[in-house]
């Protein structure tokens, strides 16, 4: 039995159970004791969920002795954001409003994670409701980077990308609304995936802006990732929004080469199998310790039968303010719901008159969700929706057809996932509009619904760098493909010393 | 005349679903304890998403095309955003006008007679839940008691352009619209709640004031009276009549300012994120068309063709089709006099009826009558078998006791005195006592008339007064 | 100009009761963010219709109808009765 089972990836954890190498007590075990060493350091777990994730092991290991089937993801440790829903587990977006909430049935994600036998080990650290970039924006306190205890991890999804970076668990669920999976997942070294809009199911994910996210995995390779996303992938009856996907075929980086990239554009040839697309206007305004560092990558696939061409996206300069403008429009009127009548915290609503009540309960909303409210309901008042909200669709409508245009010349398009790296807990809290401003790079996938990936491509004055891959709506076989390509180019993957 | 303005935006539930608008819940909530016809959807609850029920789309349809609307190729829906305790999101999934988006009907039209009444959408949208206050005066309560058993249930919202002008009108209209929607099928009229009418009024083009609460369609035509010549004292009075919202005190048949003046509201209305545009298309529609049940007007026609009623006897039937669909089962069972049944059913038939069961729109639910009785009834007098006053009485015995009339008639002992010798042997003792009369009655019609009133006495009114009459004027000839 | 008011009145809007520090600071934060939002404007109203997910009627829910089960533990609350208390009306 190897040592420190918790640093297996995912794959090699579903592996080593089936194999007989390790049983599934002996890795939970070893995850749960990870846990209690060094999440009172990351801060990444709001909730652990030790008897429920020891029940499932006995009953994996159980089967396997037994000669039964297993599932495909048998085994394996799964964090979740606390903004998706699990029976009968306190559900609470990190927000004092939902602090005692008890969900009645199961995120359709968690149903098909539970049939494929993962093992839920508990919940993860987020901005209140999904709204920030940096996880500071919780009621549990900030998520810390596993890198540099002392600065951000990253948000929203900011204790899924930690708690993989630091082998607290092996795979982890996030939300991505402009960013959220893909900006911790840079800052914390991970790989990270928003799936094409529709593909994953939103039953179950506690809406904070419905047009424009989705769930998505996290983990330690593009394979693990791969994995899991094939697993929460597909058309569920509880939403209508979703759609069909096909499952993509999972490639080790071992047999990955540029010729058996799925490309639509330079089959047959055998060279310069893939083309990709430099989106100019994200490496130009990225700081400069970050683009070096996509310089370089960029470099190395050229060499490799890959053809890098700048191209340049003019639509951008309308991206952040048609995104933030769409999610706080959703963002208000979805956080209406929370009147603490039917659920929530105690509060005796007799004696209280109707409006009053309303208002005392909705003011323990946190700082950046009562802000976020504000804007959305600015606008979307009735003497503004022509100027901002319609607009806003407009603008996202160029977004997408500027991307798509793009995608009839490239296979994929790159740029670096965040335009800084990492920075100190507290140093941006009080600028939202700062804040707003290091979306600039991811929310453009959100706007225009298409698959974008974030893999590990370095480190830069020992702080890690994200290189974001976009394909095509629905295009997520060429996104992994291309991943995993350059997964195994620029294998940069170590694990942080906690 | 002060030019009067109406519009009416009526809500009316799709009681003929199984589950409510966005959820597998039982859409039916009356009589069931309180918050058992609940799941997450309906809530609310975090995490959870509407979903879209196919039939009330095609119920939707159907309304739309009754009421010549354009059924859209495309619909989409809109988050309506406000704060009340029985909304369980604090905003309503409905449908809206704007921006290129439409309902689901539009710009449809109904005809009147004299004339047409437009219609402005018709859109599908979900009911909230219900408040119930324990002290009758609101006030009086420390809390409010939530049932959210009906909040999810669809509806179907109307409304018409402010195209009335008379409050009778306007009751025409609800008629028209009730029977409508009864024959489609889409929604059971008799439940309590299950059609609502909010109505707007303004007078020489002035404020809209906006009335609600009014429970049932009888009372709109009150409210109605009762807020135009409040308006137009006002008006007299030089007093401004501002846009407001106004309640129907149904106690005291009167309009009363809203408790809490409703503030300039902004419902900030944009597209629902979490259910697409759903794509009707032709075919679908073409499907709705052909299953269309016959219609009001249709039936009408029909009526006044295969049935050669007055066009005013087939109104009255068709405007309940609870009426129509009685005489049509009534005609089926005897064919020969469709003009007598349609007769008995609605005079005699609906004088037997209380005015709030009228209201109801329940109209033979108390009564025990059923086609067979009105079908031998009328066939009995056809066949002179009973003569219509005895026919009145054996129907209201019927409504009581559900008897067959034959039965009745036996039971009474009443069978029509149809033999001439038992009429004649009465004549003659009436001849014997009434002397004077008899004499008097070669010259005097009154007497004669005296003498048959006589014999109808005697006979307990059970002699036919025509063959009466007859013999009579035989037996004075005679007696010349 | 983002003003005082404004924020207050959509404050009201959502049932947000601010405290005047937070006001002072929303209203500098977020007239800064919808300054930074005007950029939109420049985009003519005329622009394309924006394009929506669409779905087929066909695809739609069935109209049949099923007992949610609760979970063993509570998630609704207030209950009295049946019922779920809220706050007076008035
Ligand atoms: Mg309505
Ligand atoms: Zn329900």
């Amino acid at each position: 039995m190897p040592n420190h089972l918790y640093h297996l990836t995912a794959n090699q954890v579903t592996c080593g159970i089936r194999n007989g190498e390790f049983s599934a007590q002996e890795y939970i075990f070893q995850i749960l004791e990870r846990i209690e060493k060094v999440d009172n350091k990351i801060n990444a777990f709001i909730l652990v969920d030790k008897q429920g994730a020891i029940e499932k092991a006995r009953s994996i290991d159980k089967r396997l002795r037994d000669g039964g089937a297993v599932g495909e993801l048998a085994g394996i440790a799964v964090g979740i954001k606390d903004n998706i829903c699990i029976k009968d587990l306190k559900t609470t977006c990190a927000s004092n409003i939902l602090e005692s909430y008890i969900p009645p049935y199961d995120a359709d994600v968690i149903r098909r994670l539970k049939e494929n036998d993962a093992i839920v080990v508990g919940k993860l650290n987020l901005d209140e409701f999904a709204m920030g970039s940096t996880t500071e924006f919780s009621r549990y306190g900030p998520t810390r980077n596993p890198w540099n205890l002392d600065y951000v991890a990253g948000g929203s999804s900011g204790g899924s990308a930690a708690s993989v970076a630091a082998s607290e668990c092996a795979v982890s669920l996030g939300s991505d609304t402009g960013g959220s999976i893909r900006c911790p997942s840079s800052f914390c070294s991970v790989v990270g995936l928003k799936p094409t809009y529709g593909c994953v199911s939103r039953s179950g994910l506690i809406s904070y802006s419905n047009s424009l996210e989705q769930i998505g995995p996290l983990g330690k390779t593009v394979l693990d990732v791969v994995m899991v996303m094939n697993a929460i992938a597909g058309i569920d009856e509880n939403d209508q929004t979703t759609k069909p996907i096909r499952p993509i075929a999972t490639r080790t980086s071992e047999d990955i080469s540029t010729s058996n990239i799925s490309s639509k554009y330079t089959a047959g040839q055998n060279k310069r199998n893939i083309t990709i697309g430099l989106v100019k206007e994200l490496i130009q305004g990225a700081d400069p310790a970050v683009s070096k560092c996509i310089y370089t990558a960029v470099d190395l696939f050229e060499g490799l039968d890959c053809k890098c061409e700048e191209t340049s996206m003019k639509s951008i300069q309308y991206a952040l303010a048609s995104y933030y403008t769409i999610a706080t429009a959703e963002a208000s009127s979805n956080l209406a719901r929370y009147d603490n009548i039917r659920y929530g915290f105690d509060y005796d609503p007799e004696g209280y008159e109707w409006n009053t009540y309303f208002s005392n309960v909705r003011n323990n909303f946190g700082d950046e969700a009562k802000r976020r409210i504000i804007i959305g309901s600015y606008v979307l008042s009735a003497g503004y929706y022509g100027k901002y909200y319609l607009k806003a669709q407009k603008a996202r409508e160029r977004i997408r057809q500027e991307i798509k245009s793009l995608f009839e010349r490239f296979d994929v398009l790159i740029g670096p996932t965040m335009p800084i790296l990492p920075f100190k807990i507290g140093e941006k809290i009080d600028d939202p509009l700062k804040m707003y401003q290091i979306d600039i790079d991811t929310v453009i996938a959100n706007l225009a619904g298409i698959p974008a990936i974030s893999i590990p491509i370095g480190f830069s004055n020992s702080f890690p760098v994200g290189l974001q891959i976009m394909a095509d709506y629905m295009g997520e076989q060429t996104l992994f493909d291309v991943a995993s390509f350059f997964e195994k180019i620029v294998d940069v993957r170590r694990s942080p010393e906690i | 005349m002060v030019e009067v303005k109406i519009g009416l935006e009526i809500h009316c539930q799709l009681t003929g679903l199984s589950s409510k608008l966005f959820c597998p819940c039982q859409c039916d909530y009356r009589g069931e304890v309180p918050n058992t016809t609940i799941c997450p959807i309906c809530l609310g609850l975090p995490g959870t998403l509407p979903l879209l029920n196919k039939r009330a789309v095609a119920f939707a349809s159907m309304i739309s095309m009754a009421l010549g609307c354009k059924v859209q190729e495309r619909i989409t829906f809109y988050r309506k955003n406000y704060f009340y305790p029985d909304l369980p999101k604090n905003f309503q999934i409905t449908q809206y006008n704007a921006f290129g988006i439409t309902s689901i009907g539009a710009d449809g039209k109904v005809d009147l007679g004299a004339k047409s009444i437009g219609i402005r959408r018709v859109q599908l949208e979900e009911d909230p839940g219900r408040l119930i206050y324990e002290n009758a005066d609101v006030n009086a309560n420390f809390y409010t008691l939530i049932d959210y058993n009906r909040a999810g249930v669809a509806l179907v919202e109307i409304v018409t352009e402010p195209d009335f002008d008379n409050p009778k009108d306007v009751r025409l209209f609800l008629d028209k619209v009730t029977s409508t929607i009864e024959h489609l099928g889409v929604c059971d009229i008799k439940l309590d709640g299950s059609l609502r009418c909010d109505v707007n009024v303004s007078l020489k083009g002035g404020k809209k004031v906006e009335i609600k609460n009014i429970n049932s369609f009888g009372d709109v035509e009150k409210a109605l009276r009762y807020e135009i010549t409040r308006q137009k004292t006002m008006l007299i009075r030089e007093i401004e009549i501002k846009s407001e919202t106004r309640h129907w005190d149904d106690a005291r048949k009167v309009t009363m300012q809203s408790r809490t003046k409703e503030e300039e509201q902004d419902y900030k209305y944009f597209p629902e994120p979490d259910i697409p545009t759903i794509i009707l298309g032709d075919q679908f529609i073409s499907t709705i068309k052909a299953k269309m049940p016959e219609l009001p007007d249709e039936r009408k026609i029909r009526f006044l063709k295969d049935y050669a009623l007055s066009d005013h006897v087939a109104k009255v039937l068709i405007d309940n089709k609870e009426l129509a669909d009685f005489f049509e089962s009534t005609v089926k069972l005897y064919p020969s006099s469709p003009n007598e049944i349609a007769h008995w059913i609605i005079s005699d038939l609906l004088g037997l009826v209380d005015d709030s069961k009228k209201e109801e729109r329940s109209l033979l639910s108390g009564l025990r009558i059923e086609p067979k009785h009105i079908a031998e009834l009328v066939k009995m007098i056809d066949q002179n078998k009973v003569n219509r006053n005895i026919a009145k009485s054996v129907l209201s015995q019927i409504a009581r006791t559900g008897e067959m009339p034959s039965c009745v008639l036996d039971k009474m002992n009443a069978s029509l005195i149809d033999s001439e010798s038992k009429i004649a042997e009465a004549i003659d003792s009436i001849f014997e006592l009434e002397i004077s009369a008899v004499r008097d009655a070669k010259h005097n019609p009154n007497a004669m008339n005296f003498l048959l009133g006589k014999v109808m006495q005697m006979t307990r009114g059970r002699a036919d007064p025509k063959i009466t009459l007859n013999l009579i004027k035989a037996r004075l000839a005679r007696m010349e | 100009m983002v003003s005082k008011d404004e924020i207050k009145h959509l404050g009201w809007l959502s049932r947000l009761e601010l405290t005047n520090a937070e006001l002072d600071r929303y209203v500098s934060q977020i007239d800064e963010i919808i300054r930074y939002f005007d950029k939109l404007d420049t985009i003519p109203l005329s622009e394309s219709e924006w394009s929506y997910s669409t779905k087929e009627v066909s695809e739609l829910r069935d109209d049949t109808n099923r007992v949610f089960k609760w979970g063993k533990l509570q998630s609704l609350k207030n209950r009295k009765d049946g019922f779920i208390k809220g706050p007076k009306m008035s």
